[in-house]
């Protein structure tokens, strides 16, 4: 074992600090250490993305990040999305559009799209595979995750949200 | 005393179903999207200690010694076990067929690489995979058998020494004349096919929490189980526990298909933690783990099939020969899928002689396990190419060819040759409707225009059936005997008419608990926020099974449905009472209980009727039990074990889905590309349309998966070489194509409201419909694809062999 290391981040607007050892990854420290569960770990070989996260505004996978590597930087997890109990309209789309039924890869999923979304407001769907295509989902066949995402990107840009599951009640 | 269950939606005490019926959102999601549900990962305990697992690198190896002794020194270590304190503890696991199984580390050997042969609790995780370096494990090798066939050979060495041979199961089926009917047929057509193993790969792996309590000698188990009781089940056994005295809670789940797994990581956690003194020990399988050693492969065959077919295209006949290789054991239920396809032996079709000669043969492998569709889906792959390779010879349209043989609507319920029964369905409607969707005809001018350009365009059309609520009848034959999967609820009702259902079930991405609430939204007209679904440990809730074999959507329904009765049979008398009239003369209808035929009448809601059951017994009938609340235990009715033939009612409900796919094989490359796919399915009343479609989607991608991209690739060493998200490729979203879908509904009439299993859909079709319609494109080129998944570079292959002069 090596001597711990110290790290300061910021997460969600939140000032955290831990001692930790250089090898412990970033998603651990996230989930062991601060309590933030919502990132999900499921292939820790940075293939499936269901621990992407944001840092410094950046989509990227923390299980091949080291925490130590995040030391002064700003985070943004799938906590940090809706605020005062009120669902980030990312978030009402996937409700919506059913863009989940385990929901294991969909803090992954959403905050790639939050990504995406920041700096293209209204991307195609060409557009929207290739910012998600580094993202593995078992349950849905991406079907619902794609119309998940247009919808998402109307409600942000303040059109009226496409109707919900055809014949919604 | 099982009451009336409602057949129909029409049947709901409710002038208009508002939530059954409906695609209404998931109560379950808002707490998904944002990361609160408790997967077992985020949870932990007071003096929790982490578990890391040793896994032997040889496939087959002799173990002569374990030393322990260093890791045993590392700081932050706590406890390590081996296979000695498995033999100690707890016994050699249940195997179908029986007597292949071994305890949950090895002792003497090891059989395949991946298995357990040391496990270290520790402090932390780091430390625990710190601790596996220092043991040091004196292994023999010995001779790796992991060719099925060579396994079969009299001198193959031998995976089980106390067997005289590496067969686990042999029998051959014969149902009807089917010798005579290739004797007579105008035709025969023989073909070999090769699936190779695929499997469910959750993207949450499994994990547990085990807890021994030295006092009281009780198990306590959290852990991703798909089926916490049943679960629970095993580990008594497997501990020499009283059944009561474990407990297994099912936590939230990310997926599971079937193959979620974790049968030996639950017992190398209890024997640790019993080792510990006590300490909550946690094991998270990682990827490696799962992908290796895990709940993740099945079905790994080699068939041989026949189809006797006259003149007129009828198929009077079909064998299948299959060579099923399960690798090292017989545990973790993989078997049951070379039993399964009995369910649905001859598909859609009329086909009243047929032979299963069926070998199952141990590997050194990775012991398979079940996977979503349970076995039927090489099945169904083999049986479509049949069906086309008999059309093509004839000259007629593998469309027509199977409308030509469909089971005609008129004649449901069906009982096929292999004995399972057909509830009921329109196979020549959704046919026609599918090719009427996809404009049949023009995709074929289409796919001339595109051959005389020189593309390898391809269509495909199948047709296959989901047997869904499974029964354990069907797997009899290979030793897993038992007639009935009972599921219970039980729902009480508050004095403010809030409705709590507690099951025996976790979440795990279907969205069962939304058809609880919908079902008691309806049936007692409240809003759906109105009813909140509890999830109980295997030692609270009733008897229940949980999700499997497409069963809980039409099994949850009939415990919900039973015991919402009793519950309304108890409003009904007290009403009764309190209105002096006969309890027949009272109703239940849109949430109240009135004198039928009395508009304007006095009338008792749901919550006074369910608040004098609490708060006033004083007014109760003479002798009525207090309380507003019922359990129901549901299970499959008219079921029985199979005759002396292996035929046997298993299987409830038949839905069917015919699938029409194009496709273009890139002649440089041999990649395959779906350019168009079309559905139309029909699985009876849809209790909410839009998780059906989710099924649907979902199934579809695996189907995808299989059929082009995903292969357990094993060296001749017996060593894995697809062990990463990098090697064993899931489809993402640029390889699943969207699908245009329509449904028919065909209730049942067997099951309440007249739901039909749905859940593990499309991937009985999927793989069989993107065979089907690459071995169209590849036709001017007289060859054809016999392997799965037909990835590039066996296409490619394909292709330069065809070119050959
Ligand atoms: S867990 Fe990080 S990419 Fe899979
Ligand atoms: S919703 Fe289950 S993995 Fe995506």
């Amino acid at each position: 074992m090596t001597a711990k290391r110290d790290v300061s981040l910021t997460v969600n607007g939140v000032a955290y600090s831990a001692s930790v050892e250089p090898r412990m990854t970033l998603v651990d420290l996230l989930r062991g250490e601060l309590g933030l569960t919502g990132t999900h770990v499921g292939c820790e070989h940075g293939v499936c993305g269901a621990c992407t996260i944001l840092l410094n505004g950046q989509a990227v996978r923390s299980c091949i990040m080291l925490a130590v590597q995040a030391d002064g930087a700003e985070l943004m997890t799938v906590e940090g999305l809706s605020e005062d109990g009120q669902l980030h309209p990312i978030q009402q789309a996937f409700v919506g559009q059913r863009g989940l039924q385990c929901g294991f890869c969909t803090p992954g999923f959403l905050m790639s799209v939050y990504e995406l979304l920041q700096h293209n407001p209204a991307p195609g769907d060409d557009e929207i595979k290739e910012a998600l295509g580094g993202e593995l989902c078992r349950c849905t066949g991406y079907q619902s995750i794609l119309r998940s995402v247009r919808d998402a990107a109307a409600r942000l840009r303040g059109e009226v949200p496409a109707a919900a599951t055809e014949g919604e009640a | 005393m099982t009451p009336d269950l409602p057949k129909s939606l029409s049947d709901l005490p409710v002038t208009a179903p508002k939530w059954v019926g409906k695609p209404v959102n998931r109560i379950e999601d808002p707490m998904l999207v944002t990361g609160r549900v408790e997967f077992i990962d985020n949870l932990t305990m007071p003096g929790m200690l982490h578990c890391a697992i040793l896994h032997s690198p040889y496939p087959h190896a002799k173990i002569n010694g374990i030393d322990v002794t260093a890791a045993e020194s590392l700081p932050g270590v706590v406890a390590i076990v081996t296979g000695e304190d498995a033999e100690r503890w707890s016994r050699v696991g249940y195997t179908s067929p029986e007597g292949w199984g071994t305890h949950c580390m090895a002792t003497d050997k090891v059989r395949f690489a991946g298995e357990p042969v040391a496990a270290v609790a520790a402090v932390s995780r780091y430390v625990a995979e710190d601790a596996l370096e220092l043991i040091d494990v004196d292994y023999e090798p010995l001779p790796v058998i992991v060719d099925a066939h060579a396994a079969l050979e009299p001198d193959s060495p031998r995976i089980f020494e106390e067997h005289d041979s590496n067969v686990m199961y042999q029998r051959d089926f014969k149902w009807g004349d089917v010798d005579g009917a290739f004797a007579a047929a105008d035709h025969t057509y023989t073909e070999r096919f090769r699936w190779h193993r695929v499997g469910a790969n959750p993207i949450e792996t499994f994990g547990v929490i085990s807890q021994w309590n030295p006092i009281s000698e009780t198990l306590t188990c959290h852990g991703s189980f798909q089926t916490p009781a049943f679960m629970a089940l095993g580990r008594a056994a497997m501990h020499r526990l009283p059944t009561n005295k474990v407990r297994a809670i099912g936590q939230p789940h990310g997926g599971s298909f079937g193959g979620k797994g974790g049968g030996r990581g639950i017992d190398i956690t209890a024997l640790l933690s019993r080792k510990a003194g006590g300490q909550p020990v946690k094991w998270i399988e990682d990827r490696l783990e799962y992908l290796s050693a895990g709940g993740g492969q099945a079905w790994d065959r080699f068939y041989e099939a026949s189809l006797a077919v006259n003149d007129d295209g009828t198929v009077t006949g079909l064998r299948v020969k299959l060579l099923d290789d399960l690798g090292a054991t017989g545990e973790g239920f993989g078997a049951t899928g070379a039993a399964k396809p009995m369910a649905s032996f001859t598909g859609c079709y009329a086909i009243p002689n047929a032979e299963y000669d069926l070998t199952i043969v141990a590997t050194n492998k990775l012991p398979a396990s079940p996977y979503r569709g349970m076995g039927p889906p090489p099945h169904n792959f083999v049986l479509e190419q049949m069906m086309d390779i008999a059309a093509r010879d004839l000259g007629v349209d593998p469309a027509e060819f199977r409308c030509r043989n469909f089971i005609p609507s008129d004649q449901f319920p069906y009982t096929i040759a292999s004995g399972n029964e057909y509830d009921s369905g329109d196979y020549d409607a959704a046919m026609k409707k599918l090719l009427e969707m996809a404009d049949y005809d023009a995709l074929r001018a289409e796919q001339e225009q595109a051959r005389s350009e020189g593309r390898l365009r391809g269509i495909g059309i199948v047709s296959t059936i989901e047997p869904g609520v499974f029964d354990w009848n069907a797997y009899a034959v290979i030793g897993q005997k038992g007639v009935g999967v009972p599921e219970g609820v039980s729902v009480s009702i508050g004095n403010t008419g809030k409705i709590i259902v507690r099951v025996g079930f976790p979440l795990e991405g279907q969205g069962q608990y939304t058809v609880a609430a919908q079902l008691l939204a309806d049936y007692f007209a409240v809003d759906i926020g109105d009813v909140e679904v509890v999830a109980q440990d295997s030692l609270s809730a009733p008897t229940n099974f949980g999700p499997g074999g497409s069963r809980l959507a039409v099994a949850l329904t009939g415990a919900v449905l039973g015991a919402a009765g009793k519950i309304r049979d108890k409003f009904v008398r007290v009403a009764a009472k309190l209105f002096e009239v006969q309890p027949e003369d009272i109703e239940l209808m849109d949430g109240k209980l009135r004198v039928r035929g009395v508009a304007g009448g006095a009338q008792l809601t749901v919550g006074q009727a369910a608040g004098i059951l609490i708060h006033r017994t004083d007014l109760l009938p003479d002798g009525m039990e207090p309380g507003a609340e019922a359990t129901f235990v549901w299970s499959s009715p008219d079921r029985v074990p199979p005759d002396d033939d292996g035929r046997v009612k298993s299987y409830l409900t038949a839905a069917y889905a015919c699938h029409l796919v194009v496709v273009d094989v890139d002649p440089e490359t041999g990649k395959t590309e779906i350019l168009k796919y079309v559905i139309v399915d029909d699985c009876g009343t849809r209790l909410n349309p839009a998780n059906v479609e989710g099924m649907i989607d979902g199934a579809v991608a695996q189907g995808v998966g299989a059929a082009l991209l995903e292969e357990y690739v094993y060296d001749e060493d017996g060593q894995l070489l697809t062990g990463t998200f990098m090697d064993y490729l899931l489809p993402t979203i640029h390889e699943v194509p969207a699908t245009e879908k329509a449904a028919l509904v065909t209730p049942s009439p067997f099951t309440p409201l007249g739901a039909k299993g749905a859940g593990e859909s499309a991937i009985h079709t999927t793989p069989a419909a993107i065979m089907c319609a690459i071995n169209d494109a590849l036709l001017p080129l007289a060859t054809r694809a016999t392997e799965v998944p037909a990835t590039p570079n066996r296409l490619w292959t394909l292709l330069q062999a065809a070119k050959q002069p």
